[in-house]
């Protein structure tokens, strides 16, 4: 036994203390990983395995305010490229060709996008089913097709600036499908799968699918068939005056709502690609111009709610007025001589205006500018919406103060000026003009109402009756008589706004022409604006091209909306023409229709039945001897559901049809290009065939073939 | 004679050892099951080695006294180093995962490295004792560095760098237990870290100077200390294993039902990961189980080699202590990412036939030093 024995068993109790103290840590660093860090390592074991798959929500439908669909998605079969793969076939110049040939594109653009260094390219969307079959056809390396939802407009350019557009993502990119792209666009779900190292799917694993919410759909204030009628004159006096742009809206004085806003040029938002940035551009909102003498509805209603004018006033107009040094004439040359306010305001005499206007001063015009809502925005839910530009009140002079009151100076939109129209339609209250009613899911139910918002009391009620009266004089006795409606009182406003010319000053030749009006009077059910930016060709005045406009639009929106006929302007149509609508409803049809030929009417039959459940116009309306009445035999005008039998339209004219249609709440879809004219020569489904209430009839239209040829 | 040596046997130590070849079985029927081979045959194979490992133990301990070995040790040693040199020939050696480590003999694949531990330990034991007490200087040293250069340098260019290493261990502990001076061999350890060291920043300097490892070798044993830095490749096998261990939580996630070990996401379960394995399915309860059996065995051992009779069996002891010691702190602490990755095996629960039977053979060293330790007793 040698003395370092007693060292190496030192040396190994040492041993034993090193490894317990080993062994410690060791512990300690199982209770980190598992006890303190377990949870954070558990979420990694998750993510080991489980791979997320999205699922795209479907976006939500676009409705007008009575269901029917202005925006979907559907699924479009779509094409793509992954150029790591066309470069592996060594074919790349023949795949570009027989891609070139199938979808139409240009060959060196196509061979530019399967060539170039990214994962995969988009070629074309929206496939139409040729093209994709012809692609399937065809398995070229490389190139796959998918189906992918995709934005469709079934109703092409109508409401095109209303709703705006999806890209090819289904982002909102402009309109409706912007301002409300949250909600519409719901949100992915995913599709959670268990994988093995290697990425293989396990089979047996349990697959966890995580619903996408899908997206809500928005119900549209705008209703389809004032839309169309506000589209269908604008398209008819771009046709005749070629104006370098036209804008229409038509809006709800009561709630604010606006049922249609249309502008020209339009574009179609399934294929806006093609399309000019400018035809895009919605004029309605974002368009400062300004506005002449539409604008006097503002120096008026402050002068009669500041009791600066009265009944009885008289005006003098030279045909000029001098303020400070400046000399400001009136559109007649000669002037007006004396006048009343009345004539003042129906002869829209700019001296006469101009009067009232430096009777109300700086502050008191400032403060009705600011309070009928100009030179802000109003809040409406598109995006774009200009605030316009008023003349800086430090800055502002009595020759501005002046010019001011007949509507130049200051830039407005046209959906200000309907706007503060409606607060005088609607007895004093500017409402916040918006476009969307409801948000429902996809179940349909209603997920958030739109109430109508007051943003404040502009007039006082009394105030906005009187300036309604005074304007009714326009269109009854003054410079808006070509807006006259049949039927109804209108009150209203022609303007024919002098363009900045580029050089300064007011152009001779461009004009803004518009007019801005409501009917009926007594109780307003629609405020409209007609705008037409430099129309060619004489006369040019806004009572001339503009109110024509408002007329036939607004006139075939009241009889659609069933508004009843209560008054005829005497005056226009002789007496002796004229013939009183019999009471026929709850009549059985065949004493309807004696009563009617006795009163010199004839009429038109919707809907099929003994009994006649509805007449337009209702009884007791003064109209034209020979005027048609229509006739409901069955529940369909009042009542929204149910079925109903398509009526014969063989021969009628569009606008014939659309009311008949209209009447039986069935949709009309006309075919025969943009503007079709002639008279119904087929439609789709046939005169006879049971469909439900809001259902769609196609009717083709064609001119009358001549009976005579040759000279 | 042969009862009291039973009645000697340490108990103790013998059920440390079942439990865990218990655990064993059962862990590796889990963690083999993803395997491309499946469970049954690691099971089988392996309850065969232990099988085969036991009777070699049995035999070891009751056949001879150690003593016999002094005089074996030559024979010992040449044998040792014929095999070494042997897998290196590429006829005879088995080629896999670019290392020569392996030969094969149709029913069973020997690792000469594993048995090599093995008979270094006797060799190097016999060594010293018969010098006893003569290697307090460098120059007593000398002689010993070149005793242990030739197995290591074979080994090392297999190459097998985690048998290398324990290599290093072993010689150091021995050296330790032998009583050579604590500061002398610090001084010594010290000095190959600064070489290593420079040798590594030179390495990666812009002179390039060539090492004899290869450069995923070094990565490799650097990567714990980020593997985030490289979770892909180098740091792919820690993560998963500290993912596994770590998810596991105070209960595990049940036996056969770790998603890191069956759906693949955990490398080699079966061999160098099986402790990622018990964390994953048995959780802290089971692995906190298996490091107190393993803190058992080696204290039991130590405790052996403080009785053992004279200074060669407790050097045989003391060497096998060194070979588990740092094989289980290694293993497992490269699962847990506190030691880099070297690949080297867990006793009694990596599934490997050489290994088994080397520490089958070492736990009847153990116990024959042990049973004859009473003999010294006046």
């Amino acid at each position: 036994m040698y003395k370092g024995n007693i060292e190496v068993r030192k040396r190994i109790t040492f041993l034993f203390f090193i490894i317990f103290v080993i062994f410690i840590l060791f512990g300690v660093r199982l209770v980190w990983l598992q006890l303190v860090q377990g949870t954070w390592y558990q979420q990694q074991a998750i993510q080991n395995r489980i791979s997320e798959i999205t699922v795209d929500p479907k976006r939500g439908d676009i409705f007008d305010r009575n269901g029917n669909v202005l925006a979907t998605s559907i699924s479009a079969d779509a094409v793509y490229a992954i150029p790591a793969e066309v470069k592996r076939s060594n074919q790349a110049p023949q795949i570009a060709h027989s891609l070139a040939a199938i979808l139409g594109l240009p060959e060196s653009d196509i061979l530019k996008s399967i060539t170039q260094e990214q994962r995969s390219v988009w070629l074309k969307l929206k496939l139409d089913p040729n093209q994709a079959q012809a692609l399937r056809q065809s398995r070229l390396p490389g190139i796959g097709i998918i189906s992918k939802p995709q934005r469709y407009y079934p109703k092409k350019n109508l409401a095109a600036h209303v709703l705006g557009i999806a890209g090819d993502y289904n982002q909102g990119l402009e309109g409706i499908e912007t301002a409300y792209d949250k909600e519409l666009s719901g949100i992915s779900g995913r599709l959670l799968v268990e994988n093995d190292a290697a990425g293989r799917e396990i089979p047996e694993s349990s697959r966890q699918f995580i619903e996408p919410e899908q997206g809500l759909s928005v119900v549209l204030t705008i209703d389809q068939n004032i839309q169309y009628f506000a589209e269908r004159e604008l398209d008819k006096v771009v046709q005749e005056r070629h104006p370098k742009s036209a804008t229409m809206i038509i809006m709800d004085p009561n709630t604010g709502e606006i049922l249609a806003m249309a502008n020209r040029p339009d574009f179609d938002p399934n294929e806006y690609k093609k399309y000019p940035q400018s035809a895009r551009r919605n004029a309605a909102i974002s368009n400062s111009y300004e506005p002449g003498s539409t604008f006097k509805i503002v120096t008026l209603g402050a002068a009669l709610e500041e009791n600066l004018v009265s009944k009885n006033d008289r005006f003098y107009c030279p045909g000029f007025i001098i303020v400070a040094d400046r000399k400001i004439h009136c559109w007649l040359d000669g002037g007006h001589g004396s006048e009343s306010l009345e004539e003042v305001v129906q002869n829209s005499c700019n001296p006469g205006f101009i009067t009232i206007g430096l009777r109300e001063g700086l502050q008191t015009f400032y403060k009705y500018l600011d309070a009928f809502g100009f030179g802000s925005q109003l809040g409406i839910d598109l995006p774009g919406e200009a605030e316009g530009i008023i003349v800086n009140q430090k800055e502002a002079t009595q020759v501005d103060l002046a010019t001011m009151s007949i509507g130049q100076a200051n830039s407005v939109t046209p959906l200000q000026l309907v706007t503060a129209m409606s607060a005088v339609a609607n007895g004093g209250k500017l409402m916040r003009p918006h476009l969307v009613k409801e948000l429902r899911n996809s179940q349909g139910e209603v997920v958030k109402r739109f109430e109508p918002q007051v943003i404040r009391q502009v007039l006082s009620a009394d105030t906005a009756r009187e300036e309604g009266a005074l304007l009714q004089r326009v269109v009854d006795y003054g410079t808006g008589s070509n807006a006259r409606i049949a039927g109804y009182t209108v009150a209203g406003k022609t303007g024919t706004g002098q363009k900045p010319s580029p050089g300064g000053g007011y152009s001779d030749t461009d004009h803004v022409l518009s007019f801005l009006g409501f009917a009926p009077v007594e109780q307003p059910r629609l405020v409209a604006l007609v705008v037409i930016d430099t129309p060619q060709g004489y006369p040019q005045f806004g009572g001339v091209i503009a109110a024509p406009v408002f007329q036939a639009a607004v006139s075939d929106s009241l009889r659609y909306l069933r508004v009843p006929v209560r008054y005829l302007p005497s005056g226009i149509t002789p007496n002796d023409q004229m013939t009183v609508v019999p009471p026929v409803i709850n009549l059985p049809l065949q004493d309807a229709q004696k009563a009617l030929s006795q009163a010199g009417l004839t009429w038109e039959i919707s809907g099929q039945g003994p009994i006649v459940m509805d007449q337009t116009p209702v009884d007791g309306v003064k109209v034209t001897r020979g005027s048609k009445v229509l006739l409901s035999l069955d529940e369909s005008g009042k009542a929204p559901s149910g079925d109903r039998i398509v009526p014969n339209l063989q021969g009628k004219s569009l606008r014939d049809t659309a009311e008949v249609l209209a009447a039986m709440n069935l949709q009309l879809l006309p075919e025969g290009g943009q503007f079709p004219t002639g008279r119904a020569t087929w439609q789709d489904p046939p005169a006879g065939t049971k469909v439900s209430a809001g259902a769609q009839v196609k009717v083709k239209f064609e001119p009358p073939l001549p009976l005579t040829s040759g000279p | 004679m042969f009862s009291r040596r039973l009645k000697n046997l340490d108990y103790n130590f013998l059920l440390v050892i079942g439990l865990i070849l218990v655990m064993n079985l059962l862990v590796l029927s889990s963690a083999a099951a993803a395997t491309h081979e499946g469970a049954l045959y690691y099971v089988k194979r392996q309850a065969l080695w232990i099988v085969l490992g036991l009777i070699a133990a049995g035999f070891i301990t009751f056949s001879f006294d150690y003593s016999k070995l002094h005089q074996w040790h030559h024979a010992i040693y040449g044998t040792m180093v014929v095999m070494l040199v042997a897998v290196l020939i590429p006829v005879i050696g088995h080629m896999a995962k670019g290392a020569q480590r392996s030969i094969d003999f149709g029913a069973f694949v020997l690792q000469p490295s594993e048995l090599a531990k093995i008979m270094i330990i006797i060799c190097f034991a016999s060594y010293l004792s018969r010098r006893q007490g003569e290697v307090q200087h460098l120059k007593d040293l000398v002689p010993c560095f070149l005793y242990f250069a030739v197995p290591f340098g074979l080994i090392f260019k297999q190459p097998d760098l985690g048998t290398s290493l324990v290599f290093i261990v072993i010689f150091f502990g021995m050296l330790y237990l032998a009583g050579a001076r604590p500061s002398l061999l610090l001084k010594i350890i010290g000095g190959c870290l600064g070489v290593i060291a420079l040798a590594l920043a030179l390495h990666f300097s812009p002179l390039h100077m060539p090492l004899p490892l290869k450069d995923y070798q070094i990565s490799r044993l650097t990567v714990f200390l980020d593997p985030y830095s490289d979770p892909t490749r180098d740091g792919y096998h820690i993560i998963q294993s500290l993912v596994a261990i770590g998810s596991g939580g105070l209960w595990g996630k049940g036996l056969y039902r770790g998603t890191q070990v069956q759906l693949n996401f955990l490398p080699e379960p079966h061999t160098d990961f099986i402790f990622s394995v018990i964390g994953e399915e048995l959780g802290f309860l089971g692995a906190g189980i298996l490091l107190i059996l393993y803190y058992n065995l080696i204290t039991r051992t130590l405790s052996m080699a403080f009785k053992s009779r004279d200074s060669f069996g407790r050097l045989i002891i003391g060497g096998i202590i060194c070979m588990w010691l740092f094989h289980i702190l290694e293993n497992i602490g490269m699962t847990v990412g506190i030691m880099p990755i070297t690949g080297i095996p867990l006793p009694f629960m990596s599934y490997g036939g050489s290994f088994m039977l080397t520490n089958m053979i070492a736990v009847g060293l153990v116990l024959n030093v042990y049973l004859r330790h009473e003999l010294m007793l006046f």
